[in-house]
């Protein structure tokens, strides 16, 4: 039936259009970066790699080809600016980049040096090798990021910080507990797990600021966050009798809180689970061995020690410190060396002493662990990154450091696969006295408001022209009301000499509380909420101001 | 010359290989070599239950592409528009790639002259995962020791190496599978175009009783061309399809549609409900979506890009229950929702996209006596302006 139509033949593209197409693609079977639960998709690139786009990998064992907001944007978060070789700023060749760097390092005293690696887009072998090059140089203060949580708890209770739980528990949970996550923000791969546990009869309860807008829990208990009532999270503990408590575990997750978590789990029969943000956290915790015992300082400590000039020498491996926090790029500018090996150069790119060039993640040989214990493979074929770090230390192969790996994770000759949960945990009893939790909150001036940052993939991870960012925040009606806002107006978010103005969402939420999904130049208190004021910004619409 | 062919390849390797004697790789393969089309489009096998789509210029490329691969249920409209647009491409295209095309060339994404689509008969395609479980749970398999799958004669045939490397064939019939919530995906189970007549050749074995020949009809000049080409440059033989054939085809169509009846009913769970039990199905259902937007990436009928209507008019400041991004999208599709299931697939919250966009695409088409993807010449009803201004400036 179908012919030659003349109405249908001229190619309606823009010019837009036309340059997205690619032109010639080479199909990678990658891993998503934007969380520790390592969703499978694959990426069509062109010949230079430059142009890449995004296909769902169905077969995937963790995600089944569905990806979040973060996942379907990651071709953008790959188009970031590359990184160089140089030293000093002048483009240099590798060999001599490194060379410099090795050169430098070993001229520095190990209590003045740092290693620090975010565990985002590092493979194991990478953190095997970084870690290594780390003891090359004698060097205790390496950090993957959470070492301070591990203080201060048995060690009988740290697999749980370590090691996760297969999804397969969550869907067969007959009680979840959400401990002040909503999952459709914060790890929206794991909502559909919980919404099948729902339909397989699991009973659904949150402990949270506000309750969840799209009504995934059966019951919520609120928590005032004028007044963080842990007592009553405390007295309500029968609650969690036999249910899996859902939790997160971030560089900004307050210890205490932590605590709180282990002490609920250790004096009730549930399970606990705590989700990161960073792809091979788990990864990073099993091969960073016993670093976190032995280590000296872990990532805050590290910018202290900056600051105070006692560390005077950083090696930052594929993470954006100022991505952490703004603050810690001028803090980092009194280093007397820094090294910066990344795919993508970074705030801090300007001011390293010598940065290295790696590769795109989805470009790298290697391995992860993800959330659930699943020992998936990268899916690339460079081993850039990997040499670049053994060409400075023990100068082993890929294969070398790979088998090491597999060693060290405990699979022996056992052939990789996503469909099996390689690194399974095992429940072990502890005991934690009840912990007095005081949830220190930073205080606002009376009236003030408290800061939740409802943290998610682009939280931790954003880069490029992602443009799915949620750039406002929420508030409440009772806000909205007692500021006189309208439609189009926007908020001030104030926290001392710091100021940001952002467009705002009614949701329902207590009075003084406002979310937000995107970074603000408002520092995160080391906690759950973060004390500001809150204002309306100059009104823009003069029809509106004559009104008012 | 006749519409009606069995046909098969000549080269013994393609003939074993590919299915039903490789008429369409070899048909494929021909056109490389031979210079009638640019590339071909094709999906590489990398397990039972993976695949890739490729493009590639090759003919041994795509020789290794031989084969069928149920259970990967990827629609290849938007790797034409995205990556052969203005190129001659040829692919093997089942009844919902050749929809997405025809709706992408009414819509001037593709020039349609320069596709060249093998059509391939389809009962439907099972979701990877659910056919690693149904080898497991059902035929007590290790799924990793599958190594072919077929569907014949209401089955699914799983082929396992033994350990001593010998092949093993396990079969399970589909109903079966499918009263167990297993088989094939929702949107298969419900769909009635089993034989793509919107494509150049449509194939399989339906009609063929010898399981090394394919049953072929030539639907348009083009199929003809590609088809003759084929025989011309000796890839492939052929001989007329007798006249049982062609009527037991039209009889295993005739019965798949039946099933696709019934499956209609067991599965709408939105008809049996009160106007506001749907309501809140809907809301229920839209409440979930996260706005990650891989329905509208993925959909094959949806030719915009950022400049998305159901994009632009969604804010995400609103606080709507259901945004204007899924209202948007149900009202943009109604006209031209081929129910692939593509978002459904892709949805990282399982919202049951296909059941939702068939409730209102099914009945609007019905009312508007439009089948999308079926003839180019057919404007999309909710489309006419468009259409009417580019009448005038031809």
């Amino acid at each position: 039936m179908s012919g030659k139509n003349p109405h249908y033949t001229r190619l309606n593209l823009d010019g837009a259009q036309r340059r997205n197409r690619v032109k010639e693609m080479k199909v990678i079977s990658s891993i998503c970066p934007g969380c520790s639960i390592g969703c499978g998709l694959y990426l069509m690139v062109d010949r230079e790699e430059k142009k890449i786009k995004l296909l769902h990998r169905k077969n995937s064992a963790v995600n089944e080809g569905k990806l979040c907001t973060f996942g379907t944007h990651l071709p953008a978060y790959y188009g970031r600016e590359a990184q160089k070789n140089a030293v000093g700023g002048r483009e240099v060749e590798q060999k001599e980049a490194v060379k410099e760097a090795k050169e430098k390092l070993k001229g520095m005293n190990p209590d003045e040096l740092a290693f620090v690696a975010l565990p985002c887009t590092i493979t194991n072998e990478e953190i095997e090798s970084f870690a290594s090059l780390a003891s090359e140089f004698e060097c205790e203060n390496i950090s993957f990021g959470f070492e301070s949580f591990f203080r201060g708890i048995p060690e009988a209770a740290s697999y749980i910080i370590e090691k996760g739980l297969p999804f397969s528990e969550v869907e067969a949970a007959s009680k979840i507990i959400l401990f002040f996550i909503d999952p459709f923000v914060h790890y929206p791969l794991l909502a559909r797990r919980i919404l099948k546990a729902k339909k397989n009869g699991a009973k659904v309860i949150e402990v949270s600021f506000a309750r969840n807008e799209r009504g995934i829990a059966d019951e919520t208990v609120l928590v005032d966050p004028r007044d963080m009532e842990v007592e009553r999270i405390k007295e309500n503990r029968e609650m969690f009798e036999d249910s899996l408590i859902i939790g997160e575990l971030t560089p900004y997750t307050n210890p205490q809180f932590l605590l709180l978590m282990l002490w609920i789990n250790a004096s009730t029969s549930s399970k606990l689970f705590l989700l990161k943000p960073f792809l091979n956290s788990t990864g990073a915790f099993l091969l960073g061995g016993d670093f976190y015992t032995k280590r000296k300082k872990d990532l805050f400590e590290i910018i202290e020690g900056i600051e105070r000039g006692e560390i005077k020498a950083l090696y930052l491996l594929e993470t954006d410190l100022a991505g952490v926090s703004e603050e810690i790029t001028k803090t980092i500018s009194k280093l007397g060396l820094l090294i910066e090996q990344n795919a993508y150069r970074t705030a801090l790119s300007d001011i390293a002493t010598i940065t290295l060039r790696s590769e795109s993640f989805f470009m790298k040989k290697g391995t992860i662990v993800n959330i659930e214990g699943r020992v998936l493979e990268t899916g690339g074929e460079s081993e850039k990154g990997l040499r670049t770090l053994e060409s400075m230390g023990k100068g082993r192969s890929y294969d070398e450091v790979h088998e090491e790996v597999k060693k060290r994770l405990g699979l022996g000759s056992t052939k990789i696969s996503e469909f099996e949960v390689a690194i399974k945990r095992e429940e072990k009893s502890f005991e934690l006295a009840e912990p007095k939790v005081e949830m220190e909150i930073e205080r606002a001036e009376e009236e003030g408001y408290f800061l939740w940052y409802k943290t998610n993939p682009f939280f931790w991870s954003s880069g490029g022209d992602m443009g799915a960012i949620k750039n406002f925040v929420e508030i409440s009606p009772w806000a909205m009301r007692k500021l006189g806002l309208f439609r189009d107006d926007e908020v001030e978010i104030v926290q001392g000499e710091r100021k940001e103005k952002r467009g705002f969402k009614i949701s329902e939420l207590p009075p003084n509380l406002i979310l937000a999904e995107s970074k603000l130049s408002i520092k995160p208190f080391k906690g759950l909420l973060t004390g500001v004021e809150m204002r309306r910004a100059d009104i823009k619409n003069k029809k509106i101001e004559k009104f008012l | 010359m006749s519409r009606y062919y069995l046909a098969w390849a000549k080269d013994e390797d393609v003939r074993e290989k590919g299915a039903n004697g490789g008429f369409v790789t070899a048909t494929l393969v021909s056109a490389l070599e031979t210079g009638f089309i640019d590339v071909a489009l094709v999906v590489k096998k990398k397990s039972v239950y993976e695949g890739i789509p490729i493009l590639t210029s090759n003919p041994e490329e795509v020789k290794e592409c031989a084969g069928s691969l149920h259970g990967t249920p990827i629609n290849l409209t938007k790797y034409v528009v995205d990556y052969a647009a203005e190129k001659r491409v040829g692919l093997p295209a089942k009844p919902c790639d050749a929809r997405g095309i025809i709706e992408q060339a009414k819509r001037r994404q593709v020039n349609l002259d320069n596709i060249f689509m093998i059509g391939l008969n389809c009962g439907g395609t099972v979701h990877p995962l659910r056919m690693r479980e149904m080898a497991a749970d059902f035929y007590g398999l290790d799924p990793d020791s599958v190594v072919k799958e077929e569907i014949k004669e209401g089955k699914i045939v799983l082929i396992s190496k033994e350990d001593e490397g010998k092949e093993q064939e396990n079969w399970m019939k589909i109903d079966e599978l499918e009263q167990k919530g297993y088989g094939r995906r929702d949107a298969c189970k419900l769909c009635v175009t089993k034989i793509p007549t919107s494509a150049d050749l449509a194939c399989g074995n339906w009609g063929s009783n010898d399981t090394k020949k394919t049953f072929v009809e030539v639907l348009t000049a083009k199929g003809e061309a590609i088809f003759k080409n084929a025989m011309d440059s000796g890839y492939v033989e052929i001989e007329e399809a007798p006249g049982e054939g062609i009527e037991k085809r039209k009889k295993v169509e005739a019965g798949m549609q039946k099933l696709a009846e019934s499956w209609k009913e067991k599965l709408d769970e939105i008809s049996k409900l009160s106007r506001s039990g749907r309501f809140e199905f809907y809301v229920d259902a839209l409440k979930n979506c996260i706005h990650c937007g891989a329905c509208k990436e993925v959909c094959p009928v949806c030719p915009c890009e950022a400049n998305a209507k159901c994009l632009d008019m969604n804010d995400e400041k609103d606080s709507y229950v259901v945004s204007m991004y899924n209202m948007l999208r149900i009202f943009h599709l109604m006209d031209s929702c081929i129910h692939c299931g593509e978002c459904e697939d892709v949805c990282p919250v399982d919202i049951p996209l296909t059941l939702i966009q068939r409730r209102f695409s099914e009945r609007m088409q019905r009312r508007l006596g439009y089948t999308p993807g079926m003839d180019v010449r057919e404007k999309p009803p909710l489309y006419e302006t468009e259409l009417r201004w580019s009448a005038e400036e031809e």
